[in-house]
């Protein structure tokens, strides 16, 4: 009786010591690979390296898209600080001047270099941070 | 007139199923009156039809364009054709979760009618339908009125439909995907009745398996149309995002599978009941929590419907309510459940749990990956989003011992221990053949990846051994279980497909003028722009572009177009692929610049079409399944 308690509490004690193992490895796996999500300002006050990938969002300045061959340069703004922004690639369709977009990618030397650039599929979309700080723009 | 004649049925099947609990809840100790349990049947039964005709009346008032209905209003339009005038009904929130309900009324009216009058879990079963049933019905009404009219003058015309939405695909994507997540509602009222009941010499499993497998089918149909169709429509070229919404589809089809596994090893050896009970009522507990990130707005993404804070409590509160109560139950019984019966170490059911144990993982990693950013937002206010690198690292060494263990319990025995001599001799040949052909792919592509060369060999472990097994046992003119074999090749097809798709494909930006020719690179020599044309179609312009490619020697002729729809002003593309065996040519075009020319996004898709065939074998498979003669 005392000896299958014992065992019972062994084979818990186990259970525990590898589901924690787990555990973290898949949260220290998370905490290296996920994407903070940034707007110009607060981007600018972050001080971010360089290697971080990160989300910028924020509103397509108006008058500020050019292409030059495939290569596309913009500033995202949040009508308070801008980022100047660039892009090899063809941009999603919905991408245009004064809408909302979400761009990942690195900041490097004052350029947010994009990786991939995201417009939401609604025509009436704009970041929630930002339709906060409109309000008061 | 006629809609509210739609809206009231509906409102009638929530009394009458009301009338179904009470009287059952109130009555049910009285246990000695034989009609009960008809009287209750018949009501539930007059319920469902209810429903039926109220959605039937909702089709014909999309078909004939009842513009006074605010939801039509806002998704269709007189334009379209009758097809998309139906699948409107599903393209937002309202309508499809009106679909969504039917479906769920569908399965419970066929699965109750389907029991024997006399089964002693039909009561039960009924109350816990009944209930799940009301419970969503009432969210339709009180939070997500379909009905809702526009007073006191209708709409003249329709919003029209979100033009990416009018696709073939889509239109049948959320039906597919609905009748798999709901279906597993069964497997959860029916577990659960069995609980409640308490009566553990009853046998439970044989009469749901075939409905979790068709629902199970069913799911997988709506993954795979969902991700086809993100893949030609969408024009981002890929089939897959880690996408919160398409992540707690996969949650459930993970549970899922894992249930169909255990349910066969609990059938076959009597062990793993308890567990086997626990993953079928997980699976709905997934669906609606599934339900709840998409239709609350809690997570952003291309799939979420409009953010609304009260559907979201109520959904939260009632399938956490409905979650734990049977949990509970569960929990309560489970003393009771535990069987004496061992798994024996080296038998087939072993290796069978090590992979259910898999399976939980990974619906836990994905579920920590949706979760996460919610949990740093709300403790920290920081925004984060978690991508596929996270996904890709969690599921290569999972799926690396899972196609280990599936590849040593080829030729496993039921409840019984493995001799090492099979062992060695199912194990061998497979794993050396494989990591011969990645070798080959190393030197063939000169490509060097670990994470990509751990899901080849994963695919290829499963593929090479299932086929050595076929042949063995065809030439010795041994049972093969043929579904069994179709499915698992086909998921090993998966990851091969996959991984050389991750390590083969490619993307090229390209500027042109009309007229002009440019070689890209040695494969695709030449790319001539020969053209480009504004067209008009009957509610959208097009801007078509004539490309034609010598492509590996081949000459391709490709028409990607921009489309501007007239009654949203929304601009879509409309990538055009060209498909051989091995790869997909796949172009978009994007915008004009300044000087005339325009800019094309060319990508080179590898194995992108053995995905899709391998979704095909699993759902073959497990019809190959369903269909045997011999039961279990």
């Amino acid at each position: 009786m005392l000896q299958a308690r014992k065992n019972r509490l062994w084979k818990l004690i186990l259970i525990l010591f590898l589901s924690a193992g787990g555990i973290s490895l898949i949260l220290f796996s998370l905490n290296s690979k996920l994407d903070l999500f940034y707007t110009p300002s607060e981007m600018l006050q972050a001080d971010i390296k360089s290697g971080y990938r990160i989300k910028l969002g924020g509103m397509v300045k108006n008058g500020s898209i050019n292409r030059n061959g495939t290569i596309i340069t913009f500033q995202v703004t949040d009508f308070v600080q801008e980022v100047p922004v660039t892009f090899d690639g063809v941009t999603p369709d919905l991408f245009k001047e004064d809408s909302g977009v979400v761009i990942l990618g690195y900041f490097i030397n004052g350029m947010f270099e994009a990786e991939e650039i995201f417009a939401k599929h609604d025509e009436n979309y704009m970041p929630p941070e930002l339709s906060i700080d409109e309000g008061k723009v | 007139m006629i809609g509210e004649i739609s809206h009231l049925l509906s409102l009638s099947a929530v009394l009458l199923l009301t009338l179904v609990l009470i009287f059952n809840l109130f009555f049910s100790f009285n246990k000695s009156h034989p009609n009960q349990l008809t009287l209750s049947m018949r009501l539930f039964n007059q319920s469902c039809w209810l429903v039926f005709i109220s959605f039937g009346i909702y089709l014909y008032l999309a078909i004939s364009d009842d513009f006074s209905i605010a939801y039509i209003a806002s998704h269709s339009n007189s334009q379209l054709p009758i097809f998309y005038k139906i699948t409107s009904i599903w393209s937002a929130h309202e309508g499809s979760m009106f679909l969504w309900i039917v479906f769920l009324i569908a399965w419970s009216y066929l699965f109750l009618n389907s029991l024997n009058k006399n089964h002693p879990l039909k009561k039960l079963t009924l109350l816990m339908l009944s209930l799940i049933i009301l419970g969503f019905l009432l969210f339709l009404l009180l939070t997500s009125n379909p009905f809702e009219r526009i007073l006191p003058f209708g709409a003249i015309e329709g919003a029209d439909i979100n033009p990416v939405l009018q696709d073939p695909a889509l239109a049948i994507h959320p039906p597919m995907l609905y009748l798999g997540y709901v279906g597993f509602v069964i497997s959860f009222s029916f577990i659960t009745a069995y609980l409640l009941n308490g009566n553990f010499e009853l046998q439970w499993e044989q009469d749901i398996k075939n409905w979790s497998l068709v629902a199970w089918i069913f799911l997988t149909i709506g993954i795979t149309l969902g991700s086809w169709w993100a893949y030609y429509e969408l024009g981002w070229g890929g089939y897959w995002f880690w996408d919160p919404v398409e992540n707690v589809a996969l949650m459930p089809w993970l549970a899922a599978t894992a249930f169909m596994h255990s349910l066969f090893a609990s059938s076959k050896s009597d062990v793993l009941k308890t567990w086997t009970m626990f993953l079928g009522i997980l699976i709905f507990a997934l669906s609606l929590f599934g339900a709840f990130i998409v239709r609350s707005g809690i997570i952003d993404s291309v799939h979420s419907f409009a953010n609304d804070p009260e559907r979201g409590l109520y959904l939260l509160s009632f399938s956490g309510s409905i979650t734990l109560l049977a949990l509970t139950i569960f929990a309560y019984r489970l003393p009771a459940l535990n069987s004496s019966k061992l798994v024996v170490s080296g038998s087939k059911e072993s290796f069978l749990s090590m992979n259910n144990i898999l399976m939980i993982t990974s619906i836990f990693s994905i579920f920590l990956g949706v979760t996460y950013p919610l949990i740093i937002e709300s403790i920290y206010g920081d925004k984060v989003s978690i991508g596929p690198p996270y996904y890709n690292t969690i599921f290569s060494p999972l799926i690396l011992i899972a196609a280990a263990f599936i590849m040593i319990s080829i030729d496993a025995l039921w409840q019984r221990s493995m001799p090492l001599r099979t062992f060695f001799i199912t194990t061998v040949p497979p794993t050396l053949l494989s990591l011969l052909s990645i070798y080959i792919v190393w030197r063939l592509t000169g490509i060097f990846s670990i994470l990509a060369f751990i899901g080849i060999l994963s695919g290829l472990l499963i593929i090479f051994s299932y086929l050595f097994k076929t042949i063995k046992n065809l030439s010795k003119k041994k049972y093969i279980n043929k579904g069994s074999a179709v499915a698992h090749i086909g998921l090993g097809l998966l990851f091969f497909a996959v991984s050389m798709n991750s390590i083969l494909s490619y993307e090229k930006n390209l500027n042109l003028a009309p007229g002009q020719t440019i070689s890209v690179n040695e494969s695709v020599q030449e790319f001539h722009f020969k053209d480009i044309r504004v067209l008009k179609a009957s509610n959208h312009d097009v801007i078509s572009a004539e490309v034609s490619l010598l492509h590996d020697g081949r000459e391709i002729s490709l028409n990607p177009q921009k489309r501007k729809y007239a009654t949203r002003g929304q601009i879509t593309s409309e990538s055009a692929i060209h498909a051989s065996v091995l790869k997909d040519t796949y172009l978009t075009i994007g915008d004009q610049l300044e000087n005339g020319s325009w800019t094309f996004s060319l990508k080179i898709n590898y194995f992108i079409k053995w995905i899709w065939l391998s979704a095909a074998l699993m759902v073959f498979g497990m019809l190959l399944t369903i269909f045997k003669k011999k039961a279990l």
